[in-house]
Order: structure tokens, then sequence, then C-alpha cells
């Protein structure tokens, strides 16, 4: 096999975009996971608590490792972004144009750059960064309908 | 007094003597973490077992983790998480690491902030060797006694503030256990650590906090429960 056409095919694999979610989630429920970013030369952990409902909008908090808050974002099923906390390591912003985006790639029907190396384990590659996912407990049923409330969302 | 009347009367009064009082605040707390501090110095090594409780009003139920928490003299400390997800935290007088569990493996991270997180271990190494008064630079200490006592820290910094309302730890009287951290939110959401299975002087293994390659948690376990 000539050089460029098995570069060109490592390319088309690298490049390989994952349609809807690789995780099996309930339409209503809570997944608690566990998430490290992979940014050149630094790494960060956190823990997500995301919140499922059957109409399709997701609640989205991120904690750091001692349980301090550090975002939460409501996504409607319209797709519309509701900041509804920030912070100086999540701006809104960021949380507007990054951790919506991927939210909706590895729990919603967006893709991307997805592998799944096991069973509720999911890399999502960006340019610049990759996320590396791992859910830690599922639990189906419905969530209290405030969560998915925009109401106090933070104004852009 | 007949037999009704009579076990009406007994649990009141198994209700009165058994109810808790609150801990009663002091007017200066020196002398209480002077004595704190004098009591823990004589301490080499903390070894605890922890439940985090993470209490938010968004959610109906606390959502809880497992670990054990070491501290040894002068300045070493390791954090590690062993449920629901596995990670390990390493501090000593000069540099952190961190350890994440992945696919059956465990991975060195390249820590985002070392700075940021060295402080927050330092100062938790600090609240448990007892050295509160090195933290009154950047805490209001108070002070209050009774069944339990409560020590309770308010950041000075109007910033810090904003995140943490205040930090409430709470040790049995005679200071022989760290009972609890409550970190309380200006919101009214609280994360709180519940400590049990306190052992101090525990001898720990080589390389409990080893950053490069630290000692599984399960032998540190053995060595410390293994113990007289």
């Amino acid at each position: 096999m000539r050089p460029s056409l098995l570069l060109g095919m490592l390319l088309l694999v690298g490049c390989s975009t994952t349609k809807g979610p690789l995780i099996d989630l309930p339409a209503d429920g809570f997944v608690n996971h566990r998430a490290v970013l992979n940014a050149p030369g630094r790494q960060f952990t956190f823990n997500g608590y995301l919140s499922l409902n059957a109409a399709g909008a997701k609640r989205l908090v991120i904690a750091e490792n001692f349980g301090g808050v550090l975002a939460d974002v409501l996504v409607k099923p319209d797709g519309k972004v509701f900041v509804m906390k920030s912070s100086a390591a999540f701006p809104a912003d960021r949380i507007r144009n990054y951790v919506a985006a991927d939210l909706e790639s590895v729990f919603g029907t967006k893709g991307g750059r997805m592998t799944s190396p096991e069973k509720n384990h999911v890399v999502l590659k960006r340019f610049g960064y990759s996320l590396d996912i791992r859910v830690l407990d599922i639990k189906a049923g419905p969530r209290d309908a405030k969560l998915f409330d925009e109401a106090g969302a933070e104004q852009p | 007094m007949n037999r009704h009347t009579f076990i009406v009367v007994l649990v009141s009064l198994l209700a009165l003597t058994g109810r808790t009082q609150q801990p009663v605040p002091v007017a200066d707390p020196k002398p209480f973490l002077d004595d704190l501090a004098k009591k823990m110095a004589s301490v080499s090594t903390v070894y605890l077992e922890f439940t985090q409780e993470r209490v938010l009003k968004l959610f109906n139920e606390p959502l809880t983790a497992e670990g054990v928490m070491l501290i040894a003299r002068p300045g070493l400390i390791r954090w590690e998480n062993t449920s629901p997800y596995e990670s390990i935290l390493l501090g000593n007088e000069k540099s952190v690491a961190q350890f994440e569990r992945n696919g059956g493996k465990w991975e060195k991270l390249k820590i985002g902030f070392p700075q940021m997180l060295q402080r927050v271990m330092k100062q938790m190494t600090l609240l448990n060797q007892g050295r509160l008064d090195a933290m009154t630079a950047d805490y209001t200490v108070s002070v209050a006694t009774g069944e339990v006592a409560v020590v309770n820290l308010v950041p000075k910094d109007a910033n810090i503030r904003e995140m943490l309302a205040s930090l409430e730890i709470t040790l049995k009287p005679d200071f022989s256990a760290t009972m609890q951290v409550q970190m309380n939110e200006p919101n009214g959401d609280y994360t709180r650590i519940r400590f049990r299975n306190e052992k101090r002087d525990a001898k720990f293994p080589d390389a409990t906090f080893d950053q490069t390659k630290p000692m599984p948690v399960a032998t540190v376990k053995e060595t410390v429960n293994r113990a007289p």
C-alpha cells in the first residue's frame, strides 16, 4: 500500500464522527460521571451530575474534587443553552461554547469524534483538547421539574 | 402509676436526657486553639476513613463518595477516593501529585493548577494537625463547645466567601478524633465529610506518600488495621 493512501486512511479513521450517544441512557434519569479534561500539558478532573428528561432537556452540574460547583448548565430540548452558574474556572462563554457542545456530543445526538474503549467509557476528541468520561452510575426515573426550568439563569 | 403512664414518663425522661445539647460559643477561642494544637503536636500520623456527602438543593438525595485520608508529619497528606471512582491526591511541603484509575490502571496526571491544589492540601494538613492558629491569617476562627467541639472558620477574603461561606470542623470534646468537616456554600449547598475509624500514630507502609508510585490503599489499610 502506498504511504499516501495509508496516511489518507489513517486520517479518515482519525476523523471519524460518531453519531448519537455511545452510552445507553434512560429518557428520564440521572447520570453520575467522572471526567478528565486533557489539554496540552495539563489535565483536570471533575465530577459530573447530569439530569435528563423525556422531553430532551439536559441539566449538567460540574463539581471539582472536593465538591465545589464549578459550572451548572441547562440545555433545553430546542438546543437553547442557559448558564445557571459559572465560575472562574468555567466562565459563562466557555460553558456556552464548549461545555454545552460537549454535553450534546457525549450525552445527546450531536455526535463527534468519539471512541468507547469500554462500556460506559467515552473519549471525545476536540481540536486542542480531549475529554475522557467514565459513567459511574445511571439511575432511571423522572427528575424534579425544577431542574429543567431556566428561571434563575445567569444573564448573558 | 399504671403501666401506660409509666412508659410515657420513661420515654419522656429518655428523650430529655438524650437530647443533644447545642455547643455553646466560647468568648475567646485562643485557649481552645492552643490546647488543640498542643494535644495534636504529639501526634505523628493520622489515618481516617471518610464518607463525603455532597448536598445540593437541586437534588433530592445527597451525592456520596467514600475514601481515606492519611496525614504524617511534617507535611505529608494522601486523600484517596475509593468509591464510586478511584483517585489519589498526594501532597508534601514542595509538590502535589494526582493519580486517576482508568481502565484498570493508575495514571499519573499532569495537574493543571498545582499551586492551587497545593494550597488546599496544605490547609487540610494544618486542619488535621490542629494547627488552626496558622489559618487565622485567612480565616476568622470561632469555637463552640459542648457534647462536641465545633470550630468555625469564615474566609476573610470576600471573593473566597462567594464560593465558601464557612468551614465547620466537629471534634470530640477531648480532641481524640475529628468527627466531620462541613464546607458551607453561600446558597445553602454544602459538602459534609464524615470521618470514622480514626487511628493516630499508626505506622504507614513505605511509599504511602510516594508521588511516583504510591502504595495501594488496600496494603495501607491492612497495615494500619493490623497494628495493635
